[in-house]
């Protein structure tokens, strides 16, 4: 006899004649079913105790105070401004997937800076953040990147770009590199590594380690960006990193059926400017898509929180990885999973691969 | 003090029209988002600065949100996203929190403190929970259906019923876990 899932049984409550009506004649006469219910009944009357509130909402008064920051005729070209508030703020950021996403990576690593003023971004958890293509692309003609620029490390090992307002420059101690062995790449970098030790199906053994060393990436604003941040800089450290690829029977193109990334946590500091003058700089550019610059404001905390990219088409979730906040990313095939945290001692951890959703929880839990 | 940012015309005085569809939007939904931001930050007047700072942001997002089901549900999922981000930062905040009266003026001192003290068990039990279990729980509790928390949260119909049995067994045990402590 199949019985009736705790998700039916819960909407049985709340929406009855949304149950299927054999559902609902199971319930009734089926003891274990029942009592199934009466716990979920009981929980939910403990919850409604807590959410029994009333609070008064003046929308007159709202929609005065509001005033002065709704605009007559939204566009895109919309400017920002500072509003003083109580001692609480939403930051947030966006990225999306391939090679542009370098330039939104600075946007946010930016804005990021700025929310920690000239101090630190220390992220220590992860967040999701949903971006457009076309969100990406804006952001990639804004900034006057080239699309050879990759966001997990730069083309050399030292080199610069300009910007639109300013100079990238970024520098390491060598390139990427292949090393033979997990201890190799442990003593090149000091991270200590955690592989899994049951590998899904499919998986067959590691195919290689890789290294990336610490890269320094400093922007430096200039005249373009106006007298108040002209002179000012951020200097963002990235990495180092050590991936571990697995080999097995599923490959497609390049793309084998696991990878484990193991990366410091990421480090900006800004010197000159403030809080108030990056971000409001890097916000009020015309290319920075709106929608992205209401998410920079509404999801997550950038003083401590990493926002991950969760491409168009994709589906992405938030769970948690022993006790981490996690963001899982499915693509729209079902095809290739991952998943990233940052562990509690500041060590960020991404697994993915041809794999399911099951399959990559199972290798990041290993992890933890 | 922290600063939040906020859109504003571009060379203009800011005076929104006398009456304008996203007025009329403003007006149906912030009484609900108000609801669902007292919910998890259990202070009046933080509700009220969530509620307005989601739907300044929704103006620039939905320039003509009225008859739009995205822009009902995005509003909502924001607030409740906004709202946990409140309960979730610092510990400055969190202190500030501790202290901020939590109910209306005509509430009696004795009612006050019993209000205080669920209010702090309800922000410790939400802000432990993933975000999604929150956020289907105190939309639920908020009086969405389960058709318009579908909607809002971009899942299955089906899906809705097991997340939120799952999210109240959770929502129980922090609270447990709260009263303990």
């Amino acid at each position: 006899m199949r019985h009736v899932p705790d998700g039916t049984l819960r909407r049985l409550i709340d929406e009855p004649f949304a149950v299927a009506d054999r559902d609902a004649r199971h319930v009734e006469g089926c003891g274990r079913c029942r009592a199934r219910s009466q716990r979920i009944a009981e929980d939910v009357a403990t919850v409604e105790l807590f959410f029994d509130v009333r609070v008064p909402a003046d929308t007159d008064a709202g929609l005065a105070r509001s005033r002065a920051s709704l605009i007559e005729k939204p566009s895109r070209q919309t400017t920002w401004r500072v509003r003083p508030r109580r001692s609480w703020r939403f930051m947030g950021a966006s990225l999306s997937t391939g090679a542009s996403l370098a330039a939104v990576g600075v946007v946010i690593v930016g804005v990021a800076a700025a929310a920690t003023l000239t101090t630190v971004f220390a992220p220590t958890q992860v967040a999701r953040v949903p971006v457009s293509q076309a969100d990406v692309q804006e952001i990639t003609q804004l900034m006057g990147l080239n699309t050879t620029t990759s966001f997990d490390g730069f083309r050399s090992p030292s080199g610069s770009e300009m910007l639109p307002f300013g100079m990238l420059s970024w520098t390491s101690s060598g390139g990427a590199g292949q090393v033979a062995s997990l201890a190799d790449a442990e003593a090149a970098t000091g991270l200590a590594v955690t592989l899994p030790t049951t590998l899904p199906n499919g998986v067959s053994g590691v195919d290689r380690y890789a290294v990336m060393p610490k890269v320094t990436a400093t922007i430096a604003f200039g005249a373009g960006a106006g007298s108040r941040l002209s002179g000012s800089s951020l200097v963002v450290s990235l990495g180092p990193a050590v991936a571990v690829s697995y080999s097995g029977a599923t490959t497609i193109d390049d793309i084998g059926p696991l990878a484990i990334l193991t990366v410091a946590q990421p480090i900006v500091t800004s010197t000159g400017a403030t809080t108030n003058q990056i971000e409001n700089f890097l916000l009020s550019q015309p290319g920075v898509p709106a929608d992205v610059a209401a998410e920079i404001r509404l999801l997550g905390n950038l003083q401590t929180t990493l926002p991950i990219p969760t491409p168009p088409g994709a589906s992405s979730e938030s769970t948690e990885i022993d006790g981490s906040p996690a963001v899982v990313v499915v693509d729209n095939s079902n095809v290739a999973s991952g998943a990233i945290w940052e562990d509690h001692k500041g060590v960020v951890h991404a697994v993915a691969g041809l794999l399911d959703k099951e399959d990559v929880l199972s290798v990041a839990q290993q992890i933890g | 003090m922290g600063t939040v940012l906020t859109l504003s015309p571009k060379a203009r005085g800011g005076a929104l029209p006398a009456s304008t569809g996203f007025e009329e939007f403003f007006r149906t939904e912030y009484p609900l988002l108000v609801r669902i931001a007292y919910g998890i930050v259990r202070d009046p007047h933080l509700a009220e600065d969530v509620a307005q700072d989601v739907l300044i942001a929704a103006q620039q997002r939905f320039p003509e949100p009225l008859g739009s089901d995205h822009a009902q549900a995005w509003v909502k999922v924001a607030t409740t996203h906004a709202s946990l981000n409140v309960i979730r930062s610092t510990r400055r905040r969190r202190v500030r929190l501790e202290r901020a009266p939590q109910a209306t003026p005509a509430t009696g001192p004795e009612e006050l403190a019993i209000l205080n003290e669920e209010g702090r068990e309800v922000r410790i039990a939400l802000a432990r929970m993933p975000r999604h279990a929150a956020t289907v729980l105190v939309l639920r509790h908020s009086g969405l259906s389960y058709a318009e928390i579908a909607e809002a949260m971009e899942v299955n119909i089906g899906q809705v019923g097991t997340m939120l049995r799952r999210a109240e067994a959770r929502f129980r045990k922090e609270v447990d876990h709260a009263t303990r402590s």
